[in-house]
C-alpha cells in the first residue's frame, strides 16, 4: 500500500525575483524510477473551498525534484504546497511545506544595468526581469550628488533614453527594481559613471 | 416565417475583426459550396433578450458585414450570427464568441509628426480615433477610451544604427543635442497597460 | 507591466493587480463563456448597467461585488480542466487579497453604501438567483471583464 513509500523530505520553496520554485529530496527506491506530484492551496481554497488542493499539471508524475510555482502563486496571499512520491500504483503520504508561503517573501536582487553615453545622451540598458518589475533609475552629474534625478521605467525592451548631458561632463547612474504587486524594492545596483562627448568649455 | 430545411453546411470561422473599434463581422463560406451562397446576419446585445436582424446584410453574397454602429457602445458586449442559403436549403445560425469592443479591438499605431532643427527633433504623437459610424458623429480619441494610454517612441540613428527608446504619457517629445547632418528615424507605438493592448510601431 | 492600479475611494487607497487578474481571466475567457449558453440574460450588466453607479457608491459596490465573487461564485466554477481551475484559483486568491484591502476601507468609513448601490446589488443577486447555481456562477465568472472594465 501507500505506507511503503516514504513522503518526500526537505521540502522547501526557493523564491527570487518573483520566480518561485518548490524543491524536495528524492525518494530512493533501488532499481526503480520514483515520480512526484505537486499540489497547491491558496488562502481562498482553505477558507472558501473546503481546504481543497489544486494539482499543478506540469509537476504531475514528474521525475524532477523541483517544480516551478510561479504561474500559480499569483496572488499576495498565504499558500501551502505539498508533494508526494508515486511508484506505479503506490503513493506516499503527502509531504507539506511547514508554514505558509506568500510571494511578498521573495528575495529581490538589484537589476543588471549598463549605463551608456551616446554623444550628449545618457542612456541605460536594463535586463528584463518579467512583467512584475518596474525599475527606479537614479542619475546625477558627478559632483552634484544633491541634484539626483529619477525615472521609473516600466518596460525595458532595449536601450532607454534618460536625459541629455552637458558636454564633457561625467554622469552616474544606479537602479533598483520595484514590484508593485508586493510593494517592495531591491537594493540598488552598483553605480556606473559615463562621460558625455565634447569639451566641457563649450558650455562657458 | 417557416424555416427552410437546414441541410446546408454551416458558415465557418464566424468572428468579429475590430480595428480602432471598427467592428466588422467576418466568416468563411460553408465547405464545398461554390458561388451563389447568400447570407443573412443578426446580432444581440449580451444580456438583452432579443436578436436583431441587420437589414443591410440580408441576402448578401459577400462574407463580411460591418456592425460598427450596432456595437459602438463599448460598455456593452455582443454576439453576432450568420445563416447561409443556397438553392432553397439553408444552414444553421453560426455564432461568434462574446465580443467585448473594449478588450477585443486592435489599435493602429499613432500618427507621428516630426520637425527638426539642426540639432534637435520635435515629435508630436496623435492617437487614432474611435471609428466613426457616420461622418457627423463626434470624434472620440482612443485616449479618451483608454485613459492609461502611453506611447513608446523609438529613435534610430541611421549612421550609428543605435536605437533609443522613450516611454511617455503625454504626446510630445523633444530630443535635443543630436548630431548635425545625421538622419534619425522615429517610430512610435501605443501601449495600453490594462486591458493590455499594444499597437504595432508606426512606419 | 505589473499593472497594479491604485483605486482611490475617498481617503482610502486600494492597490489592485489588475493586469494579473485580467491575464488570468483572458486565459480562460473563451472556455468559461462557451459554458454559458444564455445570451439573453446578464448578471452584472442588465437591466441596470454598472456604469450608471454614482462615484460615491463605487467603493461599496466594488466591495459587495468582490464579496459576491468570493462567497458565491468561484467555488461553483470547478471544471474538469486543470488549467482553468488553476487560473480560477489565481483570480479567486487575488480577489480575496483585494477584498481584504477594501474591507479596511470600510472600517475607516470610506466605503459607504448609498441607496443606489444597495438597489443595484439587489438586482445583481436577483439575476444570480434566477438561474441554477452552477449556471449562475459560470455566467458570473464569464462576466468578470464587465466588472474589470467598469472598475478601470
Amino acid at each position: 500500500g501507500d505506507a511503503l513509500l516514504p513522503a518526500p523530505q526537505s521540502i522547501s520553496i526557493l523564491s527570487t525575483n518573483m520566480k518561485h520554485f518548490l524543491t524536495w529530496s528524492p525518494v530512493i527506491v533501488q532499481g526503480a524510477t520514483v515520480r512526484y506530484s505537486v499540489e497547491f492551496q491558496g488562502e481562498y481554497e482553505r477558507e472558501y473551498a473546503n481546504g481543497s488542493w489544486i494539482p499543478i499539471s506540469e509537476c504531475s508524475l514528474t521525475t524532477a525534484t523541483i517544480c516551478n510555482l510561479t504561474e500559480d502563486i499569483s496572488a499576495s496571499v498565504a499558500y501551502k504546497l505539498r508533494v508526494r512520491a508515486e511508484l506505479g500504483a503506490t503513493r506516499s503520504p503527502w509531504g507539506t511545506t511547514k508554514g505558509f508561503f506568500n510571494r511578498a517573501m521573495t528575495s529581490l536582487t538589484p537589476p543588471q544595468l549598463r549605463a551608456v553615453a551616446d554623444g550628449h545622451h545618457l542612456l541605460v540598458e536594463l535586463a528584463d526581469m518579467g512583467p512584475s518589475f518596474q525599475f527606479r533609475v537614479l542619475y546625477w552629474r558627478k559632483g552634484q550628488e544633491s541634484r539626483v534625478q529619477q525615472k521609473v521605467l516600466k518596460e525595458v525592451s532595449s536601450v532607454v533614453h534618460l536625459d541629455t548631458m552637458e558636454a564633457g561632463a561625467e554622469y552616474c547612474v544606479k537602479a533598483q527594481t520595484h514590484v508593485q504587486a508586493i510593494n517592495r524594492s531591491s537594493s540598488f545596483s552598483p553605480t556606473q559613471c559615463v562621460r558625455a562627448q565634447g569639451d566641457p568649455s563649450m558650455w562657458l | 416565417s417557416g424555416e427552410l430545411y437546414c441541410s446546408l453546411p454551416n458558415p465557418r470561422n464566424v468572428r468579429f475583426e475590430s480595428i480602432n473599434m471598427k467592428n466588422v463581422l467576418h466568416w468563411s463560406a460553408p465547405e464545398g459550396t461554390g458561388d451563389g451562397v447568400l447570407y443573412k446576419v443578426k446580432y444581440a446585445v449580451y444580456g438583452v433578450g432579443k436578436w436583431i436582424r441587420k437589414p443591410e446584410c440580408r441576402n448578401i453574397n459577400r462574407t463580411w458585414c460591418d456592425l460598427s454602429s450596432e456595437t459602438s457602445d463599448y460598455e456593452d458586449q455582443y454576439y453576432a450570427s450568420v445563416k447561409a442559403f443556397l438553392n432553397g436549403a439553408c444552414s444553421d445560425w453560426m455564432e461568434t464568441t462574446r465580443f467585448n469592443p473594449l478588450t477585443d479591438t486592435k489599435i493602429d499605431p499613432p500618427m507621428v509628426s516630426v520637425s527638426s532643427t539642426d540639432r534637435s527633433i520635435s515629435i508630436i504623437l496623435t492617437a487614432p480615433e474611435k471609428w466613426k459610424t457616420s461622418p457627423g458623429e463626434e470624434s472620440i480619441s482612443l485616449l479618451q477610451v483608454y485613459p492609461g494610454l502611453q506611447y513608446n517612441v523609438s529613435v534610430l540613428n541611421k549612421k550609428t544604427k543605435k536605437r533609443w527608446f522613450f516611454s511617455i504619457s503625454n504626446n510630445t517629445l523633444v530630443v535635443p543635442w543630436l548630431e548635425p547632418g545625421t538622419a534619425y528615424c522615429v517610430s512610435a507605438q501605443i501601449h495600453v497597460p490594462t486591458p493590455v493592448l499594444d499597437s504595432g510601431f508606426s512606419k | 507591466t505589473a499593472g497594479v492600479k491604485i483605486f482611490h475611494f475617498g481617503a482610502c487607497r486600494v492597490p489592485m493587480s489588475m493586469t494579473e487578474i485580467r491575464a488570468g481571466f483572458t486565459a480562460i475567457k473563451a472556455n468559461i463563456q462557451s459554458r454559458d449558453p444564455i445570451r439573453t440574460l446578464s448578471i452584472l450588466s442588465h437591466p441596470h448597467s454598472l456604469h450608471k453607479v454614482k462615484s460615491s457608491d463605487r467603493c461599496c459596490i466594488t466591495y459587495q461585488l468582490f464579496t459576491f465573487y468570493v462567497d458565491k461564485v468561484f467555488k461553483h466554477c470547478r471544471t474538469e480542466d486543470s488549467f482553468v481551475n488553476r487560473k480560477i484559483s489565481s483570480i479567486a486568491n487575488s480577489f480575496l487579497s483585494t477584498r481584504r484591502k477594501l474591507g479596511q476601507c470600510r472600517e475607516q468609513n470610506n466605503c459607504m453604501c448609498g441607496e443606489e448601490s444597495t438597489e443595484k446589488f439587489k438586482q445583481i443577486l436577483a439575476n444570480y438567483e434566477g438561474l441554477n447555481v452552477t449556471s449562475a456562477a459560470m455566467k458570473s465568472l464569464g462576466e468578470l471583464d464587465i466588472l474589470l472594465d467598469w472598475m478601470e
